[in-house]
């Protein structure tokens, strides 16, 4: 049975998603050593600026444009400075029916793999597992949107990482998801979510609860290894093989401390400080 | 700024880095500790190992066990399960007291960061 990674990379005007999901797929060699497919909108993007991409990325699946899906939000790069970009995160429910693997692990490229852990989900025997109570890189702060969809709402379950099984079950998973999708304006009422914002985190979350016959319950089960959590506040301050340095705002305002991440998996929301750090990963390549 | 209160601050910046970092280590010795084998899942902590000698002493050769996902997995040759979770637990618990040792020794908060 083929097994394999799906990243998805599609770019707005200042994010390039495509630099990160090489990057993402150069730590995935390094530590799963599996295949790797890479979902995006323009391919020749890929094959023009990153000569190099078939050392990490083994196939590209061509996504197709569909503006009106397009939303916009609000990106921090440290604790003060702002951006409104575009936010093009509409395809993921897409991964059931693209992905040319029977047994798939979907990534966020903004989330680096620092070890070999995320291999134990082959071996499971679960047609879907995916990240719940992810653990912040700072564990002082208690940043309470990495536990709930909404205050009065149901647990959130992360879709920065998640095994699947090509299944009935799952089919029947990914296309709830997309209705859930199509008809967003009426689920984020019913589960309380504030803001117009479509975040795939809800949608899994959502599809999840109702699965289990809107009840909290223990499918799916949790993907092997911690996930640990950065925000877009936090900056990514050098990586060093394995090794991450971030800079955190702690109490009180303005200053500023240090965090070590060690072989570790860490979620990286600070999207330009990570492309800075790729930027210079890159230069030898 | 008074200097008594400057020299605070800043230990207490150390003491928040320090904390930090050792929940981190603690965390990461979690992690380590969660064993899978034939598609069960195992948190290897002395309670496991207990149990696994307890039946071994009461010449069980295999055994039945419930996993941390609730699932009932069947171990064949429970000695072999016994030699792999020790080696889980004693490479992981040593690595834990290095790191652990590692940040007791240090007097910055930049060497801290730099274990």
């Amino acid at each position: 049975m083929k097994s394999g990674v799906l990243l998805f990379a599609v770019n707005n005007s200042q994010i390039d998603y495509v630099k990160q999901a090489i990057y993402c797929a150069k730590k995935i060699k390094e530590h799963l050593n599996l295949p790797v497919a890479l979902a995006t909108e323009s391919s020749s993007y890929v094959k023009d600026s990153f000569p190099f991409y078939k050392k990490y990325i083994d196939s590209i699946i061509e996504l197709k444009k569909n503006l009106s899906t397009y939303q916009t939000r609000k990106f921090f790069d440290g604790a003060y400075t702002e951006k409104i970009l575009l936010w093009k995160n509409h395809t993921r429910p897409d991964c059931y029916d693209i992905s040319p693997f029977d047994e798939t692990l979907v990534i966020d490229v903004d989330f680096i793999v620092c070890n070999n852990d995320l291999l134990n989900c082959f071996e499971l025997n679960e047609d879907f597992l995916i990240y719940k109570d992810p653990i912040d890189i700072f564990k002082e702060r208690e940043f309470q949107p990495f536990n709930r969809v909404s205050d009065k709402s149901i647990n959130l379950r992360w879709a920065t990482a998640f095994y699947f099984k090509k299944s009935k079950m799952t089919e029947a998973y990914f296309n709830l998801i997309k209705h859930i999708k199509e008809n967003w304006s009426f689920y984020k009422l019913i589960y309380q979510i504030p803001g117009s914002l479509y975040r795939n985190d809800f949608a899994f979350s959502i599809a999840i609860h109702i699965l289990n016959g809107f009840q909290s319950n223990d499918w799916p089960k949790v993907l092997p290894g911690n996930m640990y959590v950065s925000t877009d506040k936090d900056i990514l301050y050098e990586i060093k093989d394995n090794k991450l340095f971030f800079v955190i705002e702690a109490s009180p305002p303005g200053n500023f401390l240090g965090v070590t991440m060690s072989n570790s998996n860490v979620h990286v929301m600070n999207k330009f400080s990570l492309n800075r750090m790729i930027d210079i990963e890159f230069k030898n390549e | 700024m008074d200097e008594r209160l400057e020299k605070a601050l800043d230990f207490s910046n150390f003491m928040v880095t320090l904390n930090n970092q050792r929940k981190l280590i603690y965390e990461k010795f979690l992690e380590n500790s969660v064993y899978y084998e034939r598609g069960g899942k195992f948190v290897v902590n002395k309670e496991l190992i207990n149990f696994c000698n307890t039946l071994l002493q009461k010449n069980q050769t295999s055994a039945i066990f419930v996993d941390d996902n609730n699932t009932p997995i069947e171990i064949d040759d429970l000695e072999e399960f016994l030699d792999k979770i020790l080696n889980v637990y004693f490479t992981n618990v040593n690595e834990y007291l290095i790191k652990f040792n590692e940040l007791k020794e240090k007097r910055t908060s930049e060497g801290l960061l730099n274990i």
